[in-house]
């Protein structure tokens, strides 16, 4: 029961990561102040393009290094569009994410000689942290033991992010540019360039995100493999109103909604309705959060006066 | 947006291309049928894009061997989703060839209609059949359930734990032929074995490795040790998922044995090629119409160990000479009707 235990979790590990990593970069610029709807066409792009690197040169951290970059690259269409044209970043985002369906189908076509799913005995994927020795420790054993070294990773940078945030002066400047765009000006702070690097981050974990889907959690590339994750990162990021734990734990109860949707199937649920679960756990989520807010303030949501003392206070 | 700029292009260009000519040639509609071009052709549609998938490419093969055989030229006409189908069937339909071929369930609805506006246009649907069909649509279609009931026998035999699972794309009538005859196969050898099947669904159901794996991780994990793969493009995370937890697999339509060596038991056979070759001759010898079914003793189905290239393969049932007899046995059973494998489908 232990060791069954113990993969749940890591199961529910594996399937988080990527949706934690992108669930992070949408945070960062939601809280500059930039609404990232991009991060499923992102993740699918860092998914193709870490795949081709790590075919072409035969070296898995080639792959997730030219992963993470063409991401970046990738992420600089929403960047110049959305922060220095200044055009609505959702309009951006949903051409980017269209392109990204389309363009990893065509380049698959073109350097990897077919459509459909791409895999090979000579792609190499992520190591896993037991196949690196590191499988014995007690107790997070078996649990990280069989997942990638981006999984500590991305924990890493979850709590990184958390602390930049909170207490560096960089991170109270995102959130200020993020809150008050024409007090952070007046104060000539370089609000566009704070958003570029948001906006470019994002990129990159998006990047990482899509390694990991495709070189850490399987083998493979296949076309729209990331099957809706970018979403519920975006989802996540909503839910957790930026703050990092908050995201994150919004990441994992998807995970844990999925992980269990799919033993409710082998207990007899119907597939139909153990898809819908983590929706409705999501939906539940968002009634609860809602809720609650409310009633923390007094005099209830859309009082003139509560809006009034929600500024001054 | 998702279908493939340039196959859109290519196939609007020729579509009006073609429309251009027959416009100027057919002032007549009675001479439409006589008035092909200059011998026989054959166009193939393809619900989704050929790339790696291995039943679209026999069904590829199987055609242009056809239109070989026929002496008919071919082209091919690949949709990059189901939803694109429509367009490149358009384009066909204007280029007015010997035969039309559209591969598996995606066209029944399709095909349930434009046979019937186009009497002169001869269609075969591979894989399935319109509900409906017109006098003008051929149908081939398979008993999935008999190989798959096979390689339950397999799978039967070979478990240790009684325990097995499938990790199948949809919850659907259709797929269930991979699942219920797989699980019946290995209670006729096993009767305390028990099966589990796990459905990929979400919003990518046939192209979602990542969380087919996960599904067969959640199998293993509760004890199964052979969990067969029925994700189409998921297939490739059900192996990785065996490789990494000591299980074993199965494999669908093509020979999958070597996408993942050691790990994968058999597959269950669908021999398009064979039963697209059979229709395509007889539909341009003049033989239209109907459905034909293709199953164990037409040997339009089958699993790799009942070929004689077993031992070239890299499927692990070779190991197993015992098991092998054992199927031969009751493949012979079957096709002499001593055993009946219920068809999902019918029920």
């Amino acid at each position: 029961m232990n060791i069954f235990e113990a993969t749940f979790v890591a199961a529910v590990l594996t399937a988080t990561t990527p949706v934690v990593l992108a669930a992070l970069g949408g945070m960062l610029c939601s809280v500059s102040g930039v609404f990232n709807m991009a991060l499923e066409g992102q993740m699918l792009w860092g998914a193709f393009t870490s795949v081709l690197f790590s075919h072409l040169t035969g070296n898995v951290w080639a792959g997730v290094l030219g992963g993470v970059a063409a991401t970046v690259l990738y992420a600089a269409i929403l960047s110049v569009g959305a922060v220095t044209a200044r055009a609505d970043p959702v309009v951006v985002a949903v051409g980017t994410n269209l392109l990204a369906l389309g363009l990893t189908a065509f380049l698959m076509r073109l350097i990897l000689g077919g459509g459909g799913t791409f895999s090979s005995p000579d792609l190499k994927g992520l190591p896993t942290l037991a196949g690196l020795g590191l499988g014995d420790l007690p107790l997070a054993g078996p649990v990280l033991g069989p997942q990638s070294p981006l999984v500590p990773l991305a924990l890493v940078l979850v709590v990184a992010a958390a602390w930049w945030l909170k207490r560096t002066r960089s991170g109270l400047r995102l959130r200020g540019i993020g809150q008050h765009q024409e007090a952070a000006e007046s104060l000539g702070l370089k609000v566009g360039a704070y958003r570029h690097g948001a906006v470019l981050a994002a990129g990159a974990l998006c990047g990482l995100a899509g390694a990991q889907l495709a070189l850490g959690n399987v083998t493979l590339f296949s076309e729209g493999m990331s099957a809706g994750r970018g979403w519920v990162a975006v989802v996540a990021v909503m839910l957790g109103r930026n703050r990092v734990y908050g995201v994150v734990a919004a990441c994992l109860l998807f995970g844990i909604a999925e992980a269990w949707g799919f033993r409710l199937q082998g207990a007899g649920l119907p597939q139909q309705a153990a898809d819908a679960a983590p929706y409705v756990i999501t939906l539940a989520a968002l009634v609860l959060v809602q809720l609650r807010r409310r009633r923390r303030r007094p005099g209830g949501l859309g009082s003139d006066k509560v809006l009034e003392e929600g500024v001054t206070t | 947006m998702r279908s493939t700029p340039i196959t859109t292009g290519l196939i609007t260009a020729s579509a009006l291309a073609l429309t251009l000519t027959a416009c100027g040639g057919g002032t007549t509609a009675a001479k439409d049928a006589s008035e092909k071009p200059a011998g026989k052709s054959i166009i193939l549609i393809t619900p989704n894009p050929v790339g790696t998938n291995g039943f679209l490419q026999l069904g590829v093969k199987g055609a242009e061997t056809a239109a070989q055989q026929i002496g008919a030229s071919f082209k091919l006409y690949e949709s990059k989703d189901p939803t694109s189908i429509a367009q490149n069937l358009d384009a066909a339909v204007r280029a007015k060839p010997t035969i039309i071929i559209g591969i598996t369930f995606s066209f029944d609805d399709l095909f349930n209609t434009l046979p019937k506006q186009h009497p002169d246009q001869q269609f075969l649907q591979v894989d399935s059949c319109a509900k409906t069909p017109a006098p003008n649509l051929s149908c081939v279609s398979f008993k999935e359930h008999e190989a798959a009931y096979l390689a339950g026998v397999e799978a039967g035999l070979l478990s240790e734990s009684g325990k097995l699972g499938v990790v199948a794309a949809l919850d659907s009538p259709f797929i269930h032929r991979w699942i219920d005859p797989f699980f019946a196969g290995a209670k006729s050898v096993k009767p305390a074995a028990e099966g589990t099947p796990l459905y990929v669904g979400g919003n990518n159901p046939f192209s979602d490795p990542a969380r087919a794996k996960s599904q067969a991780q959640t199998l293993i994990g509760r004890g199964a040790d052979i969990v067969a793969a029925a994700a189409s493009g998921g297939n490739q995370g059900v192996f990785e998922a065996a490789a990494a937890g000591g299980a074993k697999s199965f494999g669908v339509d093509v020979d999958q044995c070597a996408l993942s060596p050691g790990n994968v038991v058999d597959n269950v056979l669908k021999r398009v090629d064979v039963a697209e070759i059979a229709a395509v001759k007889e539909v341009a010898a003049g033989k239209t119409g109907g459905v034909k079914v293709y199953g164990l003793a037409e040997n339009g189905v089958g699993v790799t160990a009942l070929d004689d290239t077993l031992a070239s393969t890299a499927c692990t049932v070779a190991k197993s000479p015992e098991v092998v007899a054992k199927v031969k046995q009751v493949r012979d059973d079957i096709v002499a009707g001593k055993i009946t494998v219920a068809d999902p489908l019918a029920g």
